[in-house]
């Protein structure tokens, strides 16, 4: 399985990242997820002729070809980090990669409460028609207290969450297998989903 | 009432621009609508901090001026446009101008929705801590299908709609006003006192006194005695400055000290907690005038002085005694250098005062024992000198045949003493000794220095004469108040009252060097504010290196080694800047390789006056093992030395009767070190040796010999003939020492009017250097007490030479 692991922020210093790193070394034998950055991409605005920048363009291939999205996010002001938001701004806009893709949401932060209001408003987010991503239901994985949580080479220090991550990241492998069953028997209509336009639509509003 | 529309998209059309420009025009009898775009706004980016980009800060000054903010979202993705999420994690980063702002959200989309999802988020995101708007409850205005609701001019076309947008405008309106009430910075009343509280230091809690009057943070005092040195120094000095300066709980953290720093603040607001006063109206004070300050600054003065310890001082306020201008620029943010952190006995030569005490035992075998030095050993500069202390001694002994004898002195025995007590040799084999005329203006001037001093408005206790450690003689001038606060005090307020100016925080790290003259310098302010001085004259006054571990190594010739953890009693500031300063105009150095070693140092944090610091009368050396290895009268290079050879840790051991003898310390000082372990008390010798892990008997052998001693009035084992107490009433203590860097003998070269000279021993035009900056007096071991001799003789003449020249 392939998995693209989406750092949700342009910090240099995150501990969103280090989870992610964490988690590809942990479950290699289990799945190889290619971790991207998302800092450099540009910011969102709208432009008329509707095609993604190179570098989104590249990263919504990766994200087509790969069996599911983990995207690990930090909480800024009860949310999701603005560069992230532009990021998903660009997928919904362009390309709509993410329509019909699994995805698993996690998220590392400072405080004890471990991005709770950043991954609700995320799954919101990734509910629009525009995006209609297929999340896990009833899955979240917080991790509070992340500036202690990690040694020098990302390792996670706390066992509990380790086996937690561990549960989750198998229930997410079979939430996968169950998906690509329902792609190859023709459940969905992803091609026609994806000729949505924000201007058709009861979902997305332009500004 | 003046208001601030965001436009929440950077997108080239939109319809909730449409509909901010429709109420601007709309409403522009009842309020101003300033409409602001978030097109050049750049990402956020907590790595890439650009808080002071202009279209941040125009952000943030126009949102702080209004009386609120009126934000048109659009909905992209259920919730709000990430452009519009950028500025507010902008202005909730460093920035807060959202802080308490009344609020109200509107919204456009293509759709029937109407933002209503994206609004729900706003609401929420605007509520967190970092934002804290106050948004005004319901009257939610959803504007649906906008692409029909605008006719050509821009104007909502249904009537139904503009009445309910009026409503909710209305409505706002109203909201301002009572919600900017809360804004109105509370009164805030203390119940006057002392408070006595914490702060957070790295080796536990450090006690805090927080004294407040009925509407002021008057002081903020923490004991820092027990804390290791380092960027925490700049956090008990910075944080209460700043919090007296701006009566305010609003404080930058110092990056790096975060825990340290908020350690200060929180234990101030507990003090204002327990004076009845509510610390939250505090912290939402705006902050210190100092703390924004950014932009350069340039001043013309006379004289220009770098550092603000005694030395600097001394130049500045002898400047001012000739009705010139004067500023002192200060690295750190608070003033004092080492000289605040001297026991505070300084060396003068006054035999008339001292003739007052009696002698004690051991001190006439001093005398003769010098006075019985061959010549052939006294180099020919100080011959002279010599010969004439010889009859000094002759006639004292004479006078004093038949009576008891008094305490003798005199100014050239001070100077055979600073020359012979600084005559060493390094590792090299070069000898070296203080020059002849440095020596003779610092031992000539000393008692005129003292009396100076008395005239700034020091007060020295004329009933005891003391000797510090290392001082070879009692000649101690000690002042009434503590340690060496009180001469700091005492030439800062000198300095402030006769319209000298000191700015604090500002490194000088340039010379201003032009047509071979010095001019000024460069520095750089709290805020790196470029800082720049004009002056006729520049002193430098930042004293030697001892803080500079890289320094000491590379200039090293005496020590055999120094080690790269060495501790230092020394401030942090004490890094060697001036002598660079110097360099970089081609002065040259003398002595640079003898540093001296304070050898009854805290092993923990370099510091003196921790533990039980007795006069070296009382002291008792026993090294780990319990075995007493020195004479403790020695110099401080004798103790170092057989310290290192002893392994570094040893332990001064006190009874209950030496332990009033120690300098700075009070019982509930004593008590808290040995509940932190840094001092060990029992009440017999015994289980005081087992605390330390000694054998008792060695440790009893040993003090029992030595109390034999005492009344012996001579040790034959190490020859220690100067005693006071011996160890016997209990309780007994015992404090752990180790040597640490105390004092840099080497610097600049300067000439007896504290010029500074180049290697061609000419004068460095504008140029001057005073204290532990300059090299040539001390050479190679200071004595205890010349260093406050040294900076309030040479700092003094540094002003008045640097007028001298400028006229």
């Amino acid at each position: 399985m392939k998995f693209i692991g989406i750092v949700g922020t342009n910090s240099t210093a995150s501990t969103n990242r280090k989870l992610l790193l964490f988690m590809k070394k942990h479950f290699a034998e289990q799945a190889e997820i290619e971790v991207a950055e998302i800092a450099d991409f540009p910011a969102f605005n709208e432009p008329s002729d509707q095609k993604a920048p190179a570098g989104i363009q590249e990263l919504s291939e990766k994200i087509e070809a790969a069996d599911g999205v983990i995207i690990a996010t930090p909480e800024y002001d009860h949310s999701i980090p603005a560069v992230l938001k532009s990021l998903i701004e660009w997928l919904s806009y362009t390309t709509r990669p993410l329509i019909n893709k699994p995805v698993l949401i996690v998220g590392a932060s400072h405080g004890s409460l471990g991005t709770s209001r950043a991954q609700t408003h995320l799954r919101q987010i990734l509910n629009a028609p525009e995006l209609k991503a297929l999340m896990m239901p009833g899955v979240e994985f917080l991790l509070g207290q992340s500036l202690q949580a990690f040694d020098e080479d990302n390792n996670l220090l706390y066992p509990d969450k380790v086996s937690e991550l561990e549960e989750l990241f198998s229930e997410f492998r079979l939430f996968v297998t169950i998906n690509q069953k329902l792609v190859e028997e023709g459940h969905y209509n992803t091609e026609e989903q994806k000729k949505f336009s924000w201007e058709q639509s009861e979902g997305g509003t332009l500004s | 009432m003046k208001y601030v529309g965001i436009v929440g998209t950077n997108a080239e059309h939109s319809y909730n621009r449409m509909l901010l420009r429709f109420m601007q025009k709309h409403f522009s009898e009842k309020a101003e609508i300033e409409i602001l775009e978030l097109k050049d706004v750049p990402m956020f980016n907590e790595s890439n901090d650009q808080s002071d980009s202009a279209v941040i800060q125009h952000f943030n000054k126009e949102i702080e001026a209004a009386d609120g903010v009126i934000i048109a979202t659009p909905e992209h993705n259920h919730s709000i446009p990430s452009a519009l999420k950028s500025i507010i994690e902008w202005l909730s980063y460093n920035l807060h101008p959202f802080d308490g702002k009344p609020t109200m959200i509107v919204g456009a989309s293509y759709d029937v929705q109407g933002s209503s999802r994206a609004q729900l988020h706003l609401r929420q995101i605007l509520d967190a801590p970092g934002v804290n708007a106050a948004v005004m409850p319901g009257y939610e205005f959803l504007l649906g299908r906008a692409h029909q609701a605008f006719d050509q001019e821009g104007n909502l076309k249904e009537e139904k709609t503009i009445d309910f947008l009026e409503s909710c405008f209305l409505r706002f309106l109203r909201f301002t006003e009572v919600a900017n009430i809360m804004n109105i910075p509370e009164e805030v009343k203390f119940q006057p006192g002392e408070y006595h509280v914490t702060a957070v230091g790295h080796n536990g809690d450090l006690p805090m006194t927080v004294r407040l009057t009925e509407d002021r943070i008057e002081k903020i005092d923490i004991d820092t005695s027990g804390e290791s040195q380092g960027i925490a120094d700049v956090v008990f000095t910075r944080i209460p400055s700043q919090i007296v300066e701006g009566q305010t709980l609003n404080v930058d953290l110092l990056s790096g000290a975060s825990v340290t720093s908020n350690g200060v603040i929180d234990g101030v607001a507990k003090a204002v907690k327990q004076a009845g006063a509510n610390p939250d109206v505090l912290k939402k004070r705006p902050k210190a005038a100092s703390a924004s300050k950014k932009e350069d600054e340039e001043y013309r003065t006379d004289v220009v002085v770098v550092g603000a310890g005694g030395a600097g001082l001394s130049a500045a306020a002898s400047v001012l005694q000739q009705d010139k201008d004067v500023i002192v620029l200060e690295k750190f943010p608070a003033v004092g250098g080492n000289t605040v952190r001297t026991g505070g006995p300084m060396n003068a030569a006054d035999p008339n005062w001292q003739k007052n005490f009696e002698a004690i035992a051991g001190e006439s075998h001093t005398l003769e024992e010098m006075a019985a030095i061959d010549e052939s050993e006294i180099d020919p500069e100080y011959l002279e000198d010599f010969r004439t202390f010889k009859q000094e001694v002759k006639d004292y002994i004479e006078a004093t045949k038949n009576q008891k004898a008094y305490l003798f002195d005199s100014a050239i025995f001070h100077r055979m003493q600073t020359y012979l007590g600084g005559k060493r040799k390094d590792l090299q084999g070069n000898v070296i000794y203080g020059q002849y005329d440095l020596v003779k203006i610092l031992t000539d001037k000393a008692l005129e220095s003292v009396e100076w001093l008395e005239d700034i408005g020091v007060e020295f206790d004329k009933e005891d004469v003391t000797m510090p450690v290392g001082a070879l003689w009692r000649r101690g001038h000690k002042p009434l108040k503590n340690e060496g606060y009180a001469y700091v005090s005492a030439l800062q307020s000198f300095v402030v009252e006769n319209g000298g100016q000191i700015i604090t925080d500002t490194a000088v790290e340039e010379l201003i060097f032009e047509d071979g003259k010095v001019v000024g310098v460069i520095g750089k302010g709290l805020n790196g504010q470029k800082i720049t001085v004009h002056a006729g004259a520049v002193v430098l006054a930042s004293g030697g290196f001892g803080a500079n571990t890289k320094m000491l190594k590379e200039y090293n010739t005496y020590w055999t080694e120094i080690e790269d953890d060495i501790k230092t009693s020394n401030s942090p500031a004490i890094t060697g800047d001036g002598i660079v300063l110097g360099q970089s105009v081609g002065a040259d150095l003398v002595g640079m390789g003898f540093s001296q070693m304070m050898p009854v140092s805290d092993p923990e944090t370099g510091a003196l006056f921790s533990g039980l610091q007795v006069p070296p009368q009382n002291f008792v050396m026993v090294n780990q093992e319990g075995k007493r290895f020195v004479n403790e009268y020695g110099s401080r290079d004798t103790l170092t030395q057989a310290a290192i050879d002893n392994g570094g840790l040893f332990y001064l051991i006190a009874d209950d009767e030496i332990k009033k003898t120690a300098y700075n310390t009070s019982q509930e000082k004593i008590d808290q070190q040995v509940a932190a372990g840094t001092l060990y008390r029992a009440d017999t010798l015994e289980e005081l040796a087992e605390q330390l892990k000694m054998d008792p008997a060695v440790l009893v052998d040993s003090i029992n010999k030595y109390n034999s001693y005492v009344d012996l009035g001579e040790d034959p084992e190490f020859g220690k003939d100067v005693f006071d107490l011996k160890v016997e009433v209990a309780p007994f203590y015992a404090t752990p020492r180790k040597p640490a860097v105390h004092h840099t003998m080497g610097g600049l070269k300067i000439d007896t009017e504290t010029h500074v000279l180049d290697q061609d021993g000419k004068i460095i035009s504008g140029l001057y250097a005073a204290g532990e900056v300059a090299g040539g007096i001390h050479a190679g071991n200071r004595l205890g007490g010349n260093s406050l001799t040294d900076i309030f003789t040479f700092g003094r003449i540094a002003g008045q030479t640097a007028l001298k020249d400028l006229k």
